[in-house]
């Protein structure tokens, strides 16, 4: 009985839902102490002095600054410009100066508030304008942490030749990730044992990096062990590198007693990364039939004060910009700014969210000057099989767009609810309107970072007959020990009783990967389904295993191997699919090894009375390759979709002399269950033959398409563009004061 | 970790002993009804009073009569009050002011007199201590200026209790106990337009209930505006209380009392607006030129959620909302007021 494509139960829900589970706040060490960090006071300046001031004992509290760094300072991640500790100057509010820890809290509260640094303010660069004005130069020589080109055909030509041109300027905001439990980390580290840290993180291999440059230890002498871990949405990519180096500092620094670091909710939204806030400038060239002939795309990111991931943000966001559609002139030109404020981070979507939300957008506005309706326009340049993206890709995926809007049209009653709303809009101080986009999420690192990372899983055959799975790929509470125990068991041919999912631990799993970019189903499912089928031959190839053969049969075989011949294990290391090339350097080639492909509407009302806008019902429809769990596929496109209403109308980053001033849980507005409409998904599976059974990526799809549907809903309602999120009452009454100033 | 800061905790059994021990502890006493707003605040050093007098376990405080008018004991959960049918029936604005606070479990711990006495609040006072700390600290608390109003003398912290200003609407009484004995006195009374000092409650005095006025010929509701339909504190509300000369919603109005919520430091209560209605029927001209004159007393500063202007922008609408919606209208149609608490359910003429 196959367990993929059947809704099996998360295996660790009994022990979340029991209080069993253990998070980092729960795990405590013989003789641990705390930790906490003193930051900076302002967005740009130089540290003068540090002051340790009165009425502390300051003999009894470890008190740990740059200098007691053993090895570099920086945070190793991709530039390795980001220092662990502030040292003579600091780039951005709430950088960690000084870490101080002892066994009393209350004390450290305390002792953290006689901590006084002694600063000069430098002038600081707030907005993504001022960091391309360049008037003061803090990141390289011109704040420009990164740049690419897409090119293809002439696109200046083609705006010249074209019927219409349509212009458009569209902007996103930061966004918090609000996972429900907040950073944290154990660390034990002394010379001679070296680095030991547990914590609640997504990428092992990340932290181990990070901490083996910083201590200037062998791999082997520095071990992360995940602890159960409370969300991530890529909050948790590589800012846990960042505590866990704080801790093990601390750790080291008294003489190896364990040392725990936990943020509370305030110290999280203050410190801790955010989503890219971006601004797109959109021309776009149509012929009149509708046809797409030049997109010139200029995409923007602001990557904060240092680099952290800002450069793989922006390959994908640019890579992403000209969507799904096809367009013989292209050019698409994306940069990554710095900023002082506290470094931008991966975020569920990774970039593509910013600028897909702003083609999405344009495209409506494009739509009614070609006067199109928003649906017609997509069909007609819709990109097919065989023909090529903006990046030169062509497209492999048996993807059908045309089906996939037709389904998302007929499944929301698009054009006999357009009817009623027309007719309704027309009383009363409610408005209400549908808004559509189409969109496509590639699956896996971009480029050739699939390549590079070679991840490696292995599966142990035990002598109790069952099989462990050995991955760095962390259960954030997506569901990956589910699945992986779902492809294990059917790709041997088992019940999925006997395969257990270890946790990850540096000692003892081979490194997969991070647990990033929609990749852990699809690529290291797929290197576990390789891995399996290997140890199955073992099996057969010993004349251990009869065919056909039980699940009893397959333990006993197991067993019997590890008493005849010793450890029964199988690797399997990620080879690229056939017919796969990137080129790095002209930035162009096969982007990803497959695209998951979507077509979302929204039904938004506005209340002309408050200027609120409010979503009353959404529907998916998407591509995704073969769904492995139905149920926790569909909790990926829910969450997804709440998270990203919340990106669209909710959530607001306050910015304050480059700090987040609505640091809050009171004053940072999330959706509730109150505003999150009825979400209905469906799913076309088209198989992806390089994917585990067939599956492509798809945590992150969902929070592509929903900002510009909702926009283009409240376009439809109000008869107002609006070209920003969040959109909130605010933001809307502006746009409707606009309209009438105009009239 | 945010950590409470060290303290004493008296558990009085009576009234009489909350009350000496209010006395004896001075200014270092506060009093701990559900906790709910105090212990984050004390979390963040924004009250750090070093004895709590605790309510739970003080008899005579959980009172609840209901004849013709009603008795309310200041420690009801407001949760309990929700629960209460009768109640809600006889006073459906004061149901959906309830329903409005918050979520279900900070309703279980909070307290009517806990929500009555709520301190009032600021971007720039809600704040962590080293936030606080990195801008030099406000008026309100450790500091000797109001950042919102830098040039004010005054604090500017704004009354976020969605019980006030629906108290005041309906004219209730409060019951105040000291070691001296007690006094009563109108729930608008309670209130001072002052930030920092924000209720005219003695510092050694216990609220110990509430008297509602009659419930029949009442006709009474309460709209409030936030960004969500949950957790949210008013950024604006609307507290109205009618009786008309006659049972139909076209009945000249006799008596009108309208509040407005969250725009300062104190509900305010728009007695020149509620004084326009009188003697007449809730026409659209009356309505309109009575949401005019009270919309004129919302002067809020930028100090709440919501961009500057945004809540004395929503204030006129709200009150016409309220008016028409006490008029027999039905409950407005509008999204964040439909949400509040009570979807679908008609609130009518009580």
């Amino acid at each position: 009985m196959p367990l993929v494509g059947t809704p099996v139960p998360r295996l660790e829900a009994p022990d979340k839902v029991t209080g069993a589970a253990c998070y980092v706040d729960d795990f405590a060490l013989p003789g641990m102490i705390y930790g906490v960090t003193v930051r900076s006071p302002g967005p740009r300046g130089r540290i003068r002095r540090i002051r340790l001031g009165d009425g502390i004992p300051w003999e009894e509290i470890t008190v740990v600054t740059a200098r007691d760094i053993p090895g570099d300072n920086v945070v190793a991640l991709i530039n390795d410009d980001q220092p662990c500790l502030a040292a003579e100057v600091y780039n951005h509010a709430e950088e960690a100066v000084v870490l101080l820890a002892h066994r009393d809290r209350a004390l450290l509260e305390r002792a953290r508030r006689q901590v006084h640094l002694d600063v000069e303010p430098l002038p600081p660069v707030l907005t993504i304008d001022d960091a391309l004005a360049a008037r003061e130069v803090i990141w390289g020589t011109d704040n420009i942490i990164k740049s690419y080109l897409v090119e293809q055909g002439d696109v200046e030509a083609a705006l010249r030749e074209a019927d219409l041109v349509v212009q458009g300027e569209y902007e996103t905001g930061a966004q918090e990730h609000l996972y429900i439990e907040p950073n944290g980390m154990v660390a034990v580290a002394t010379p001679e044992d070296g680095v030991t840290v547990w914590g609640s993180l997504q990428c092992p291999y990340y932290v181990q990096k990070a901490l083996m440059r910083l201590f200037r230890l062998p791999p082997e002498r520095t071990r992360v062990v995940q602890l159960e871990t409370g969300g991530g949405f890529g909050g948790k990519e590589d800012y846990p590198s960042m505590i866990a180096a704080h801790a093990a500092l601390l750790s080291w620094k008294a003489g190896g007693v364990p040392v725990k670091i936990v943020y509370d909710r305030t110290e999280d939204m203050l410190a801790t990364t955010k989503r890219h806030p971006s601004r797109t400038r959109h021309r776009t060239g149509l012929r009149r039939d509708g046809t797409l002939v030049a997109l010139d795309i200029d995409f923007v990111i602001d990557g904060g004060a240092y680099s952290t991931l800002s450069q793989v943000v922006l390959s994908r966001g640019t890579i992403h910009a000209a969507g799904p559609y096809r367009c013989d002139n292209v050019r698409i030109r994306g940069r990554a700014v710095a900023t002082n404020t506290p470094p931008r981070g991966a975020f569920r979507g990774f970039g593509a969210p910013q600028s897909l939300f702003a083609l999405e957008r344009h495209l409506d506005v494009v739509a009614r000057a070609a006067g199109l309706p928003p649906e017609e326009l997509r069909r007609r340049n819709f990109i097919r099989r065989g023909e090529r993206l903006a990046v030169g890709q062509q497209v492999r995926d048996g993807v059908d767009l045309p089906a996939l809007l037709e389904r998302a049209l007929q499944v929301s009653g698009w054009t006999e609810r357009k009817n009623r709303f027309r007719q309704e809009n027309q009383r009363g101080t409610i408005r209400r309107g549908l808004g559509l986009s189409c969109f496509l999420h590639g699956t896996g690192f971009t480029g050739s970072g699939e390549s590079h990372l070679a991840s490696t899983v292995a599966l142990e055959g035990t002598a109790e007959g069952r099989v462990r799975v050995l991955t760095s790929s962390t259960e954030i509470g997506q569901g990956t020990n589910t699945i992986f125990s779902q492809i294990a068991a059917d790709a041997l041919g088992v019940g999925g009783e006997i395969i257990e999912v270890p946790r990850p631990d540096t000692a003892a799993v081979p490194d997969s990967g991070p647990t990033v970019a929609s990749r852990t189903c699809t690529i290291v499912g797929k290197l576990i389904e390789t891995a399996a089928l290997s140890l199955r031959q073992q099996l057969l190839e010993e004349g251990l295993l009869p065919l056909p053969y039980t699940t009893g049969d397959f333990q006993a075989a197991c067993a019997a191997y590890v008493r005849q011949r010793g450890a029964l294990r199988a690797t399997a290391r990620y080879q690229p699919p056939p017919g796969i090339h990137w080129d790095e350097v002209r930035f162009r080639g096969d982007a990803y090894g497959a695209y998951s492909w979507a077509v979302y509407v929204a039904q938004v009302r506005v209340d002309l009375c408050t200027y609120q806008a409010q979503v009353e019902e959404f529907w998916t429809v998407q591509e995704v390759g073969r769904v492995v769990n139905p149920t926790l596929a569909a909790g990926q496109i829910e969450g997804g979709v709440a998270q990203a209403i919340g990106w669209a109308l909710y959530e607001h980053v306050a910015w304050q002399e480059g700090r987040m001033a609505n640091c809050r849980m009171t004053d940072y507005i999330i959706p509730t269950t109150m505003d999150i409409p009825p979400i209905h998904v469906w799913f076309e599976e088209a198989p992806y033959p390089y994917g585990a059974f067939g599956a492509k990526g798809l945590g992150e799809l969902p929070m592509d398409g929903p900002a510009p549907a909702i926009l283009n809903a409240i376009h439809d309602a109000l008869g107002v563009s609006i070209c920003r999120v969040p959109a909130t009452p605010e933001v809307i009454y502006d746009a409707l004061s606009r309209e009438e100033a105009l009239v | 970790m945010m950590r409470l800061p060290r303290l004493r905790y008296v558990a009085p059994r009576t009234i009489r002993e909350a009350a000496a021990a209010l006395a004896d502890a001075g200014p270092e006493g506060a009093l701990l009804a559900g906790g709910t707003d105090l212990l984050p605040n004390m979390k963040r050093r924004q009250q750090v009073p070093r004895i709590l007098i605790g309510l739970r376990g003080v008899q005579g405080l959980r009172v609840r009569e209901l004849g013709e008018a009603a008795r309310l004991g200041a420690g009801l959960t407001l949760s309990e009050m929700l629960r209460d049918a009768a109640l809600c029936a006889a006073y459906p604005g004061l149901r959906r002011a309830v329903a409005s606070i918050s979520t279900p479990p900070l309703r279980n711990m909070g307290t009517l007199g806990g929500n009555l006495c709520l301190d009032t609040r600021c971007n720039y006072y809600n704040q962590s201590l080293e936030w606080r700390k990195a801008i030099d600290f406000c008026l309100k608390k450790d500091g000797t200026i109001c950042w919102v109003a830098p040039a004010s003398p005054r604090c500017w912290a704004v009354s976020s209790s969605d019980m006030a200003p629906l108290m005041v609407a309906l004219g209730a009484r409060v019951t105040l106990q000291s070691a001296q004995g007690e006094r009563e006195l109108a729930a608008e009374a309670l209130y001072v337009d002052d930030g920092i000092a924000y209720l005219s409650r003695r510092p050694d005095e216990v609220l110990t209930d509430v008297v509602l006025p009659p419930h029949a010929g009442l006709r009474c509701t309460y709209l409030k505006l936030r960004r969500r339909g949950a957790f949210d504190f008013p950024v604006l509300s609307v507290a109205a209380a009618l009786r008309l000369d006659g049972d139909h919603g076209d009945a000249p109005v006799r008596e009108a009392r309208l509040v407005l919520g969250a725009v300062g430091s104190h509900p305010v209560l728009a007695a020149e607006a509620g004084a326009l209605l009188v003697g007449r029927p809730l026409s659209e001209e009356a309505i309109r030129e009575a949401a005019e004159a009270a919309a004129r007393l919302a002067k809020p500063l930028d100090n709440t959620d919501y961009a500057l202007g945004w809540r004395k922008r929503m204030a006129g609408p709200l009150i016409a909302a309220a008016l028409r919606e006490l008029r027999g209208d039905g409950p407005p149609p509008h999204g964040e007021l439909a949400r509040a608490g009570v979807r679908g359910r008609p609130s009518g003429a009580c």
